[in-house]
C-alpha cells in the first residue's frame, strides 16, 4: 500500500484518483438505461391509458350510450374509405402469391392441385382478417387520430365537454361499434376478391383449372372461428388505439400530424401483436394434429 | 357565485399561484391581464373543464374539487363558455351550433331551432344560419361562439375575448347584448377581454392577474389608482414602469 503511494508522489504529478468518476462521463453512461426507462414508463402509461379507454368504450357500449345515427354514419365513413383500399391490396397480394408459390411448386413437384386449398385454409384464420386490419389500422386509424386530434386542438371537444356531452361517448363509441361491425365484413369481402385475383392467376399463368383451385375442404370451423374472432379483435383495437392517439393530442396541427402518425404505429402494432397472440391461443385450442 | 380558495396551476412553470377570488351570484366580473398570463386557464377553472393543481373550487354553492367527470358534466351545464378561438363544431352548421347547448338539455328540436335563430338574430347574423362555420369571417364566428355560450340562459356565463377582431361598432353592439342579457336573467357573468377600455366601462369589478396572482381586484372606476404600479401601467398602458 504504502509504496505505491510512495511511487506515485514520486514518478508524477499527482493523477486523478481512480475511484472518483467524471460526472460528464457518468452522465454519458446513464444516459441510454435513462432514456429506456423513460420509454418503458411512457409505454406503460399510454398501454394504461388505452386499457382504460377500451373499459370505458365497452361500458358505455353496454349501457347503449350512442345514438344509431351516428353508428351508421362512422359504418358508412369507414367502409366507404377502405372498400377500394382493401380490395386493392388483399387482390394484388393474392395474385402475386399464387404466383409465386405455383413458380416454386412447378419446381419441385409440379402439382399444383393443392395449392388453392392450402391457400383458402390459411387467409380464412390468417390472410384475410389480418391483412384488412393492418390496411384499416392505416386508413381508418389515421382518419380517426386526425378528426378527433383536431377538435382537441381546436378546443371543440371543451365545447362539447361545456354542453353536457362526454366525449368518448360522442366520439369514440360510434367509431368503436362501426370498426367493430365493418373489419369482419370488409375481412370477408377481401376474402372474396382475394379468392377472384388468385384464382384467375392459377388459371391463366399456370393453367390450374377454377374448379380444383376452389376447394374449401381443409377450411375447418376452428379456422373460420379463428379468423371471425380476430376480426372483431382487430376491430375493437383500431379505433380505441388510434382515438386514444387523438384525444391525447396537444399543440397545434403539428401535434394533429404527430397524433396520426402515433396512431398509424401503434394501431398497427396493436394488430401485430393481437394477430400472434390470438394464433397461438387457437393453435393451443385447436392443434391441427386433433383437427 | 364562485369562489377560488388557494388554486394553484402550473404546467412546465406556476401559472396561478394561491389565487382567491370571490364572485357574487349575478355579478358582471372582468379580467384582464398581460398575455399567456393564464386569463384563459383560470376560465377554464371556473368552468370545470381543467382540474387546479391545489386549492378549492367552488361554482354555485357546490364545491367542485373532488368531483368525478359526471357531477362535473352537471355542473357545467349551468355555465355557457365562449372560448378564445371560439371552438365552433366545423362539422355543424351556424345554427346547428347555436342549438347544440339546447338539444342537449333536452329542449325539443323545434323550440332548440326557433330560440338559436332568435339568438343569431341578437347577435345579427339573420341569413347565415345555414352556413358552415368555415363560411365565416373570423368576427361572425365569434358572435356564433357568443351565440352559443348564453342561448340556455345558463347562471353563469363566461367570456373569454368577445370582443377580439370585432370593429368598433360591433364591439359596442356586442356590450348592448351582454348588458341586455345581464339584465334580462341576471347570470353570473365573467368576461376576459384585452380592450381594456371597453371593459372597464362594461364591468363594475375588475381583476388583473399579472405573475400568477390577483394584483388587482375591486373597483373597474378606482383600477388607475391603484397604489400598485404595475397595475397602473397596465390600464394606462404606458411604456415607462415596471412591466
Ligand atoms: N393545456 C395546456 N398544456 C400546457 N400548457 C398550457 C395549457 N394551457 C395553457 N398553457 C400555457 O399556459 C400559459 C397561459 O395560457 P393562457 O391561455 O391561460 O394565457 P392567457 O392569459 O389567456 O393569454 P392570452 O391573453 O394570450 O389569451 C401559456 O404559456 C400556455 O402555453
Ligand atoms: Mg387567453
Amino acid at each position: 500500500m504504502s509504496r505505491t503511494r510512495d511511487i506515485r508522489s514520486a514518478d508524477s504529478p499527482p493523477a486523478p484518483p481512480a475511484s472518483a468518476p467524471d460526472p460528464q462521463r457518468v452522465a454519458l453512461l446513464l444516459r441510454p438505461p435513462l432514456l429506456v426507462g423513460a420509454a418503458a414508463l411512457g409505454g406503460a402509461r399510454v398501454a394504461r391509458g388505452i386499457a382504460s379507454l377500451f373499459a370505458g368504450t365497452l361500458l358505455r357500449a353496454i349501457n347503449r350510450q350512442s345514438e344509431r345515427g351516428a353508428v351508421a354514419e362512422q359504418m358508412f365513413n369507414i367502409g366507404n374509405r377502405s372498400l377500394f383500399f382493401v380490395a386493392v391490396t388483399l387482390g394484388f397480394i393474392a395474385l402475386v402469391s399464387v404466383f409465386q408459390v405455383c413458380l416454386q411448386l412447378n419446381r419441385v413437384t409440379g402439382d399444383l392441385s393443392k395449392v388453392g386449398l392450402e391457400l383458402i385454409k390459411l387467409m380464412v384464420h390468417e390472410s384475410a382478417p389480418s391483412l384488412t386490419a393492418m390496411m384499416l389500422a392505416t386508413r381508418v386509424g389515421a382518419g380517426i387520430a386526425a378528426e378527433i386530434g383536431s377538435m382537441v386542438v381546436t378546443e371543440q371537444v371543451d365545447a362539447l365537454r361545456m354542453s353536457g356531452v362526454d366525449p368518448v361517448s360522442y366520439l369514440i363509441l360510434p367509431r368503436f361499434l362501426a370498426c367493430l361491425l365493418m373489419t369482419p365484413v370488409l375481412a370477408v369481402f377481401a376474402f372474396g376478391v382475394a379468392l377472384g385475383s388468385g384464382t384467375a392467376m392459377a388459371y391463366v399463368a399456370f393453367g390450374v383449372n377454377p374448379s380444383i383451385f376452389v376447394d374449401f375442404s381443409a377450411v375447418t370451423a376452428a379456422d373460420v372461428g379463428i379468423g371471425v374472432v380476430k376480426c372483431f379483435c382487430f376491430g375493437a383495437a383500431i379505433p380505441v388505439v388510434s382515438g386514444y392517439c387523438g384525444l391525447t393530442t396537444f399543440g397545434g396541427s403539428e401535434g394533429v400530424g404527430a397524433a396520426t402518425t402515433r396512431a398509424v404505429i401503434n394501431a398497427s402494432l396493436a394488430v401485430l401483436a393481437l394477430d400472434l397472440l390470438l394464433t397461438v391461443a387457437g393453435f393451443m385450442l385447436f392443434p391441427p394434429s386433433a383437427a | 357565485m364562485i369562489r377560488f380558495s388557494r388554486v394553484s396551476k402550473a404546467f412546465r412553470d406556476p401559472l396561478l399561484v394561491d389565487v382567491d377570488l370571490d364572485i357574487e351570484s349575478g355579478a358582471i366580473w372582468g379580467l384582464i391581464g398581460p398575455g399567456a398570463g393564464g386569463k384563459s386557464v383560470l376560465l377554464k377553472i371556473a368552468a370545470g373543464l381543467m382540474r387546479p393543481d391545489a386549492g378549492r373550487v367552488e361554482i354555485a354553492g357546490r364545491d367542485i374539487t373532488g368531483d368525478d367527470e359526471t357531477a362535473l358534466a352537471q355542473t357545467r351545464e349551468r355555465i355557457g363558455m365562449l372560448f378564445q378561438n371560439n371552438a365552433l363544431f366545423d362539422f355543424m352548421t351556424v345554427l346547428d351550433n347555436v342549438a347544440f347547448p339546447l338539444r342537449r338539455r333536452g329542449v325539443a328540436d323545434d323550440e332548440a331551432e326557433a330560440r338559436a335563430e332568435k339568438r343569431l338574430r341578437a347577435v345579427g347574423l339573420a341569413g347565415s344560419e345555414h352556413k358552415m362555420p368555415s363560411e365565416l369571417s373570423g368576427g361572425m364566428q365569434k358572435r356564433v361562439g357568443l351565440a352559443r355560450a348564453s342561448v340556455a340562459d345558463p347562471e353563469v356565463v363566461i367570456y373569454d375575448e368577445p370582443t377580439a377582431g370585432l370593429d368598433p361598432v360591433t364591439t359596442s353592439k356586442i356590450y348592448d347584448l351582454l348588458r341586455e342579457d345581464h339584465e334580462a336573467s341576471k347570470p353570473t357573468t365573467i368576461v376576459v377581454s384585452s380592450d381594456v377600455d371597453a371593459l372597464l366601462s362594461f364591468a363594475p369589478r375588475v381583476a388583473l392577474l399579472e405573475g400568477g396572482v390577483l394584483r388587482y381586484d375591486g373597483d373597474a372606476a378606482a383600477i388607475a389608482e391603484s397604489d400598485d404600479a404595475v397595475v397602473r401601467q397596465f390600464v394606462t398602458g404606458s411604456l415607462e414602469g415596471p412591466l
